[in-house]
């Protein structure tokens, strides 16, 4: 059954929500050289960074997790003192920088703050159950599809849905490893791309049921999940199509429908051309939908890049505008046949949005929402 | 084994055990556990045991142990045979593939191997199963790996630092091994909520069923217990310790499972235990700190502990027992409680 989304929020390196939409839709990138730690020797130079609280200091996606929850809440003026509520948190690294401090410092960080239970808690006074799962790019977009699965069992009135992440040092030296030199921007979906940069951020929304009669942003129709099964960390054509095919199938919509698509798009040698052939062989008119990508303009925000996604999406549905491409000049050959939208905005009134997520280890979310 | 019948919490009055839907909403469909595994190595000073006498599940491998069992310290526990530590997974899993995982993600392939009654030394050659989903339960399965690359980084730049270590840098690496091992194409979870990690990634099994998500969820929790995750746990000095250990928990729809061993319930979250429901009226086995608690007897698995606690209660439940509780949780993560009870003939709900 469809569920509603009664509030969004959102934290980038470009500001909340709105101001990112803005940045976005002008077409803004908010890349800058990297701070951490032990920058200049990851032979990763740039990033996608919030400057408050400044790189290196503890527990910053905490930090970010705690305003997303507390303002997605307040917003949709749920109160878990008085309704059964649930917060999920997806995330791709959790609070690993953390636990890179006590390698380098000896400093120790409480066990149950690497997964956010503290910082939920804190934002959601009388909220008990906070469930953390690690599912890597697509974490947020897990996090969704169990959260409307418990809305519609009736387990919950309402699922906080959170993501945040921030950078380690040991992601920033697996990306440094695989680019031959260091990528300057993401440039998703072009034929001259170098690679993925992290970016750091948070999301949350809350998940309500259908008759909810609050505020509402959107209407979540379904998110398809699948896992690849075939390689750890290299993308898998049929694992794709096998989670876009079981959203459709799930919201009983057609893919036909679909006129926008907010791509994953991480700028990398495989996942574009990838995600490319499975709109080609998934969408019956591929040219049709607008397909446009963020993390040219905030990079790739790993646990948080679904919920990310999905906060554009909705301002697309309620704006009738599509931002660029950001960093997108020359589309990759691969991907002859789709529109994505570049340079300019586009205008547009867009009904039926679909939001791709994958990971690491194969495990893909695919979530179709429309306007309220 | 004899199961103690173990009073219900203090202050606990007999009434139903608040679990599952809230009044009014759709009945839930009922979930069958129809196999389980515990893989829990010896300790570092026990005599190593090849895997093929090591661990428990359904149906037994009688006789199999040269070892002897541990844990009989807490009367009423079920011995439990050695397993074999992850740096002997090969005798079990079979040599190929294994160089670059870690002791966790070993354990984990370990318990499932055993969970789905696969020959000793033989990688599955499977076709993809899209039907059944993994989720898997850990705090600390990769934080080896994460501390080892930082070092090595600030040591001696990102040239110190293994590709291979790549996939071991993102937490997910042990829900998505055991998708790659065995060819499981379904919905894939990676659970790491602390104390209650392990209960939480049962519920969230019954979830992706009662969805239409799969028709079989794998729930495997897994910890390691190096001096990496002793130190980011709590330090050498908790009680009860660190212990590296894995289980598996298989579960189908009841009415679909062909040979259901107990049915599966799992209750809400709460904060502080005292919040925890009452048990159900009658005696009940209580499997959990302050009852019999495998942890106070064999060391704390942490993440992997209500995955462990939830197959032991499997095996108590086949033995006879008309029902058992699962207790796990601590202060910092609040507690959650999982009820078993006798399966239904054949492919019946109850």
């Amino acid at each position: 059954m469809p569920a509603l989304i009664a509030a969004s929020s959102l934290r980038t390196c470009l500001g909340d929500g709105a101001r990112t939409f803005a940045a976005l839709l002008n077409g803004r990138t908010g890349v800058r050289e990297l701070r951490h730690p032990l920058a200049g020797r990851l032979n990763v130079t740039a990033g996608y960074q919030i400057d408050e609280p400044a790189p290196g200091a503890a527990l910053r996606a905490g930090a970010w997790l705690r305003e997303c929850v507390a303002e997605a809440l307040a917003r949709a003026a749920v109160d878990p003192r008085r309704a059964r509520v649930v917060a999920l948190v997806g995330t791709g690294l959790r609070e690993l920088a953390a636990v890179e401090e006590l390698a380098l410092t000896g400093a120790a960080t409480a066990p149950s703050r690497l997964h956010f239970g503290p910082a939920v808690r804190d934002a959601a006074p009388g909220l008990a159950e906070v469930v953390t799962i690690a599912n890597a790019c697509s974490a947020g977009g897990h996090a969704l599809a169990l959260a409307q699965d418990l809305i519609d069992a009736g387990e919950a009135d309402a699922v906080v849905v959170g993501a945040a992440d921030t950078m380690t040092a040991s992601m920033l030296a697996m990306i440094g490893k695989v680019a031959p030199t260091p990528t300057a921007q993401v440039r998703p979906f072009d034929r001259d791309r170098t690679g993925v940069l992290l970016g750091e951020g948070a999301a949350a929304l809350v998940v309500v049921p259908e008759d909810w009669t609050g505020p509402a942003v959107g209407r979540l129709l379904a998110t398809g999940l699948s896992c690849d099964a075939v390689h750890e960390t290299a993308p898998d054509l049929d694992g794709i199509c096998r989670a876009m095919r079981d959203a459709w199938a799930r919201s009983r919509r057609g893919p036909e429908e679909v006129d926008l698509v907010v791509a994953h798009g991480t700028g990398t040698a495989l996942n574009d051309p990838t995600e490319c052939a499975a709109l080609l062989r998934c969408l019956p008119r591929p040219g049709a939908p607008l397909i446009t990508a963020v993390k040219g303009a905030v990079g790739h925000l790993s646990g948080a890049a679904a919920l990310a996604n999905l906060d554009v999406a909705l301002r697309c549905l309620a704006s009738g505008m599509v931002p660029p491409v950001v960093g997108l000049v020359h589309p990759l050959p691969e991907g002859d046949g789709l529109t994505f939208v570049r340079d300019v905005r586009a205008r547009r009134g867009v009904t039926l949005a679909q939001v791709n997520a994958f990971g690491f280890g194969g495990v893909n979310a695919v979530t179709l929402v429309e306007a309220p | 084994m004899t199961g103690t019948q173990t009073p219900p919490a203090a202050g606990a009055a007999p009434a139903s055990l608040a679990v599952g839907a809230a009044p009014g909403s759709t009945p839930a469909t009922a979930v069958a556990i129809t196999s389980w595994s515990i893989h829990l190595p010896a300790p570092p000073t026990s005599t190593t045991t090849p895997c093929s006498a090591a661990p428990t599940s359904p149906g037994g491998r009688a006789g199999a142990t040269s070892a002897p069992g541990f844990g009989t310290a807490v009367a009423g526990l079920p011995p439990v045979d050695p397993a074999c530590p992850s740096d002997r997974a090969h005798t079990l899993l079979g040599r190929k593939g294994l160089l670059y995982k870690e002791p966790a993600t070993r354990l984990a392939l370990c318990a499932v191997h055993r969970a789905l009654g696969l020959p000793d030394g033989v990688r599955p050659d499977a076709t993809l199963d899209a039907r059944t989903a993994v989720v898997a339960a850990s705090n600390l399965g990769n934080v080896g790996t994460v501390i080892d690359v930082t070092r090595a980084v600030a040591r001696e730049g990102s040239r110190g630092v293994s590709p291979m270590a790549a996939p071991n840098a993102s937490s997910n690496v042990i829900a998505s091994s055991v998708a790659l091992w065995f060819r499981l194409g379904g919905p894939n979870l990676m659970v790491c909520s602390g104390e209650t990690a392990g209960l939480d990634a049962l519920a969230l099994g019954t979830l992706l069923l009662r969805a239409g998500r799969a028709d079989r969820v794998l729930v495997v929790g897994a910890e390691p217990d190096d001096e990496t995750a002793v130190a980011v746990r709590r330090g050498p000095a908790a009680t009860p310790p660190l212990r590296a250990g894995a289980a598996c928990v298989v579960l189908e729809p009841a009415a679909r499972a062909a040979a259901p061993l107990a049915t599966l319930t799992v209750g809400p979250a709460v904060r502080r235990r005292a919040d925890v429901p009452p048990w159900p009226a009658g005696p009940r086995v209580v499997v959990g700190p302050g009852h019999l608690d495998p942890a106070a007897a064999w060391g704390d698995c942490y993440g992997a502990q209500g995955v462990l606690q939830t197959a032991l209660a499997a095996r108590l439940v086949a033995e006879g027992a008309d029902g058992v509780a699962v207790l796990c949780g601590g202060d910092d993560d609040g507690w959650r409680t999982a009820l078993l009870t006798p399966a239904t003939p054949t492919g019946r709900q109850p």
